[in-house]
């Protein structure tokens, strides 16, 4: 099947659709047709999924010549449009497009623009799933750059009052990341070397040839002993080639024993950090989480669903898929500090959570509190830890995507998210109140829902890891005593008590089919996740236990 | 039906059930309900009877994580039997007397799927062998205890009383994950029913107290006592099962499962905070105006006992004796509630004539709660007398446990005064208050039916010593001279009663009200702290990195324009112009001075070539 190039088809239907939808060839039918790409590109997952094999490690996997430079005594470049999906991005795939489908669905609200609304939207489906595809550094770094450009129209166009402000800050944020990004990605265009390439660049296999284990550390071998001349070795991006130390040229800014010291950190330390940091922001990680509350808030509903649901998970999955292998022993040396990073979003974000009154910014702050959890438990560097974290990010993006559309279905109803402004909504919505319910109590980690797997195993992982201190896990732990504070306290404030309206005019009719749908598509999943997490561990077991092996 | 197919139906049937009735029209509610709840029964009690008292053990694989296989697996042991018993008949009575007692609600369709989800958690809490699906199904619990709380929405005390119910629970729950978690990691194994040796090092101290932790905050110790009382919001019928005789003694319960793997001085501590909670409960019974707070401190009361009877199944014994009294005098309470439309004692007084059924009950029952002979409570409070007794005399800590033997002394002497000083106070004496309930003849059989099942269940030769002995639970026997001051603390609470007779209490006396309402009002004040944090620090400072950039890229404008435009651009321009203006000069049009300067530069070359 590798001949039809179905993870190119995952990006081009999206992309084809936001050309075809943005340029207005589908006019005052922008909204079907936007649904009927997303769906299509959903029928493909499904396929993907059905025909997936669970621990095969890549799989679909496509590679193509992309950009080759010969810069003479600096060796050659080389750059692949390479796509592959393995057990880490499969769930990760699956809920770009499930949430996607339902932002798109619930994005009636949106009267003005509404071609370039549903482009942009498409577009940012399709540079997602590239992200999440790709297997070329400089591959993924394009798409993830391109990501802003959508997500900035998104806010700054149909966002709120401030959204200009919001907009910018986020596109700011973010490219701030991005270079750090760029700084390592260029130290590893220089200390890197693909042994694939430059076998064949050196005739000692041809393309296409089987290349087993025995060639590659020959190939190694060599490039560390310094026998290949320099204008004949490649530099590339290669994920996999960066994943593996030995590819690192000897001497080289990277190399664990170049002596390279800046501030009292090796480069390889230095590396690690700014990959880490380039993420964080992305997850986001406190302190520099201040754009999302912003961005969040300005943003339409549906743009909040997606940016809580898909956007914030590539900041992890760039950890898991570039910081991390990169630098695996740096990263193991730093367990702890990262642990503590997890922990301090975790207590800071829940108490922010406390203190809101706009409900929207609440749920903002309930993500960050709810990403803590994801560093807490990959720092803890065991298979608990990691399979809580990935479990986490899946359970995340169900859950504040259901939270926002929550938040959506009351603002739109009344065009205000101060909890102080209704109470005793459960009377009037009663089938809202039980789905909101369900949502704030899967939020709070109740068993039952997948929120609670998440955070257990995450927690799990952090106490009994040998990297971490448990104080870290107990410390991180009471943010789930104030996660059922903030979630409970919006409960009751909005939900339950006599019923009270700001302004007696406001229409608040129960959620409309196609709202019930979604939101309770949406809990129904949550409660199956959180019953049965075997299916979701089974698929990312592979990618966990083959970095657990490298520990020891 | 096979023994495993029977025993899946015991644990998923009130699931099923809840589902089913969260969807049937509001009509059927009822009728249904009470029929799956006897339905439910029937598969626990015909369960039993087929185990006949042995342990039943079962696995099923549930999930995979690295190597490890996670198993669901479950554990009948006598504890867990006698648990699953109890809830069983306390919830077909429950449902039974909500039939009536929540005729006239609306709502009668939500409150009977929360039971029943209720029951599904609570069986599984006792059943399962694993710790992960045992903290889980203890959160489930807290979960469905808050949603019954809170049944009355609208009542703002409802959901006051429910959110700290549930988040002083969650407070122990912290405690109970790290304690479970520890034990795991300890033994190797996630199975409670694997781990049959003492701990070593310090873990069994560290891990005793973090389960201790969950345990006081479930069942309503001290320090985290004060949720049971603001909990009595909740329906009464849910009261007397979730508040009195089942949720709240899984406190105990998790006690007893973790109680061979703590080491000595946790086992101190269960005993002390018993004691503490004994006699504190006793105390605060006595000051409340609301009979429902009071009987939900007597229930505090009663749990500290069994706390300090931990360590032998006595605990065990006056769980079960305990859930059937309590669950009765909630019920009769709650007919009594029923009947006046008030459950303050300011509105009671002489109800004997009018309602002469909850008298009775209320009576046998009080009786069971003093221990007077020929009910289950004299049993099971002699036997925890009797085990404190034999430990005071072959512990090492003999002083400790006679400290516990005297605070016991003190609870009976106090729990016979409440609870007689209770009775009084509603149905002896005068009427006080203008209650004008016509006395009702009518028997309403859907609540005399529960609370005479009850009534009769608390005799001891009915539904306590067979019960023990069936279970094979162990007797201590207690020396005369305890026997005799068993006499003498009921004459002593009686006669107290009498002499305070006059005495209604004013209000609900609470220890430090309003201790943990502050604490949480202190965890919001600094959340906006946070938030402050927030705003003013890293939000500024972002901002003013942003506003940084913006003053540097004027400056940096200002450089263009002035230094490197003006440098580079208006030095070179002027300079040129300087030269221009030069050499300008020269060509200054004048034909004249063209050919001098042609001559000059004719006669310069000459020069120059005639040189060479």
């Amino acid at each position: 099947m590798t001949s039809i190039l179905l993870l190119s088809v995952l990006i081009l239907i999206p992309f084809v659709g936001s050309v075809v939808v943005g340029f207005g060839f589908a006019k005052n039918y922008d909204r079907p047709v936007a649904i009927a790409v997303s769906g299509l590109q959903m029928i493909l997952l499904v396929y993907l999924v059905s025909i997936f094999q669970v621990g095969g490690g890549f799989q679909f996997q496509e590679s193509a010549r992309w950009i080759d430079l010969s810069l003479g005594v600096l060796g050659h470049f080389s750059s692949r449009y390479a796509l592959g999906m393995d057990g880490l991005s499969l769930p990760l795939v699956l809920l770009t497009g499930l949430i996607s489908f339902i932002a798109l669905w619930n994005s009636k609200e949106i009267k003005e623009k509404t071609a370039a609304y549903y482009g942009l939207v498409l577009l940012m489906n399709a540079s997602l799933m590239g992200c999440f595809l790709a297997q070329d550094m400089f591959l993924f770094y394009v798409f993830f750059e391109f990501m802003l450009l959508p997500m900035y129209f998104l806010i700054g166009i149909w966002g709120g009052p401030r959204r200009q402000y919001a907009s910018l800050k986020f596109f700011i944020y973010t490219l701030v990341g991005s270079l750090f990004i760029l700084i390592v990605m260029l130290g590893i265009s220089m200390a890197y070397i693909d042994p694939y390439e430059t076998a064949v660049l050196n005739g000692w296999v041809r393309e296409g040839q089987n290349f087993d284990l025995e060639a590659l550390l020959a190939v190694q071998k060599a490039i560390s002993a310094g026998e290949i001349p320099k204008h004949l070795l490649v530099h590339s991006f290669d994920i996999s080639a960066l994943s593996d130390v030995n590819n690192c040229l000897p001497g080289s800014i990277f190399s664990p024993n170049s002596g390279w010291l800046l501030g009292g950190m090796s480069g390889r330390a230095w590396g690690f950090w700014l990959l880490f940091i380039g993420f964080a922001i992305k997850l986001p990680l406190v302190p520099l989480h201040t754009w999302l509350p912003d961005a969040h808030v300005e943003a339409p509903t549906p743009i909040s669903v997606l940016l809580a649901g898909v956007l914030l998970k590539i900041g992890a999955y760039g950890w898991l898929r570039m910081t991390i292998p990169f630098f695996f022993q740096e990263a193991l040396q730093y367990a702890i500090v990262m642990s503590i990073l997890g922990a301090l979003s975790i207590i800071f974000g829940a108490y922010n959570a406390l203190a809101m009154k706009d409900l929207k910014k609440l749920v903002a702050y309930s993500s960050v509190s709810h990403m803590g959890f994801v560093l807490m438990g990959i720092a803890a560097f065991n298979v608990e830890g990691w399979q809580g974290a990935l479990f986490q990010l899946i359970s995340h993006g169900i859950l504040s995507a259901l939270l926002f559309l929550m938040v959506g279905a009351i603002y739109t109803r009344t065009g205000d998210r101060n909890v102080d402004s209704y109470s005793g909504l459960a009377k009037m919505m009663p089938r809202f109140t039980l789905i909101s319910g369900i949502a704030m109590f899967a939020s709070l980690g109740l068993p039952g829902f997948s929120g609670f797997i998440g955070e257990f195993f995450s927690l799990m992982g952090s106490f009994t890891s040998v990297y971490v201190q448990p104080g870290v896990a107990v410390f991180g732990a009471f943010g789930i005593l104030l996660g059922a504070g903030y979630l409970l306290w919006t409960f009751q404030k909005v939900y339950l008590g006599p019923v009270f309206l700001r302004d007696t005019t406001w229409n608040m009719s129960d959620i409309s089919l196609l709202e019930t749908i979604s939101m309770y598509s949406l809990g129904i999943l949550s409660i199956l996740l959180g019953v049965f997490p075997g299916k979701l561990f089974q698929i990312s077991e592979a990618f966990v236990l083959q970095w657990m092996n490298q520990i020891n | 039906m096979g023994l495993h197919v029977h025993f899946i139906g015991l644990l998923l049937l009130p699931w099923i059930s809840g589902l089913f009735l969260g969807i049937i029209p509001s009509r059927f509610s009822k009728i249904s309900s009470i029929f799956l709840a006897l339905i439910s029964g029937l598969f626990a009690f015909s369960f039993l009877s087929r185990i006949h008292g042995s342990d039943f053990r079962v696995a099923y694989t549930w999930f995979n994580m690295g190597q490890k296989s996670i198993q669901a697996s479950f554990w009948m042991n006598t504890p867990a039997q006698v648990l699953v018993a109890l809830v069983h008949l306390v919830a077909i009575c429950v449902h039974i007397f909500s039939a009536s007692y929540l005729a006239h609600e609306p709502n009668i369709r939500r409150y009977y799927t929360y039971l029943h989800l209720f029951l599904g958690a609570m069986t599984l809490l006792i059943l399962t062998d694993q710790t992960w699906i045992f903290y889980g199904a203890w959160e489930l619990v807290g979960a469905c205890s808050y949603l019954l709380i809170s049944f009355w929405y609208q009542k703002p005390e409802a959901i006051r009383a429910a959110k700290k119910a549930f988040l002083l629970n969650r407070l122990g729950d912290i405690g109970l994950l790290f304690g479970l978690i520890g034990l795991t990691m300890h033994f190797q194994t996630d199975q409670f029913s694997a781990m049959n040796i003492g701990l070593s090092g310090p873990a069994p101290f560290l891990v005793g107290l973090a389960i201790l932790l969950g345990g006081i905050g479930k069942s309503a110790q001290f320090p985290l006592m004060s949720w049971l009382p603001d909990a009595m919001e909740g329906p009464t019928p849910a009261s007397a099962l979730i508040h009195a005789a089942t949720m709240v003694a899984a406190g105990v319960y998790v006690g007893i499962r973790i109680f061979p793997l703590t080491s000595e001085e946790v086992h101190l501590l269960m005993g002390g905070i018993g004691a503490i909670s004994l006699l504190a409960g006793g105390v605060f019974a006595l000051f409340q105006s609301d009979i429902k707070k009071a009987l939900a401190y007597s229930t505090i009361s009663q749990l500290g006992l069994m706390w300090m009877g931990m360590g032998s199944d006595v605990s065990l014994m006056h769980l079960w004796t305990h859930g059937i009294f309590k669950a009765g005098l909630f019920l009769s309470a709650g007919y009594v509630i029923h009947a006046i439309h008030s459950q303050d004692v300011h509105h009671m007084g002489g109800l004997r004539k009018s309602l002469p059924v909850p008298a009775l009950a209320y009576a046998i029952f009080g009786a069971g709660m003093m221990g007077l002979p020929l009910t289950g409570g004299f049993y099971s409070k002699e036997h925890i007398a009797g085990y404190l007794w034999t430990s005071s005399e072959n512990s090492s800590y003999a002083l400790y446990y006679e400290g516990l033997l005297i605070a016991t002394a003190l609870g009976m002497v106090l729990t016979a005064w409440y609870i007689s000083r209770q009775f009084y106070l509603i149905f002896l004496g005068e009427s006080r208050g203008e209650n004008n309930t016509e006395p009702t003849n009518k028997l309403d059989l859907a609540m005399v039916l529960p609370i005479g099942i009850l009534a009769v269940g608390s005799f001891a030769f009915v539904l306590g010593n067979p019960v023990f002995t069936y279970f094979g639970l162990p007797s201590f026997e207690v020396p005369t001279l305890w026997l005799l001051w068993t006499g003498i603390s009921w004459v002593l609470g009686i006669g107290l009663t009498w002499l305070t007779r006059g005495w209604v209490p004013s209000g609900n006396l609470q220890f430090w009200p309003n201790f943990w309402p502050d604490s949480f009002q202190y965890v919001i004040m600094k959340s906006r702290n946070a938030h402050w944090i927030e705003t003013h620090i890293y939000d500024r400072a972002v901002n003013g990195m942003a506003r940084l950039q913006v003053i540097l890229a004027h400056l940096s404008a200002w450089v263009d324009t002035w230094v490197v435009d003006g440098v580079l651009v208006g030095c070179t321009s002027r300079l040129s112009a300087v030269l221009g203006g030069l050499l300008g000069r020269w060509q200054s049009g004048k034909l004249a001075s063209y050919w001098v300067l042609v001559f000059i530069t004719f006669g310069l070359f000459l020069l120059f070539s005639l040189l060479i």
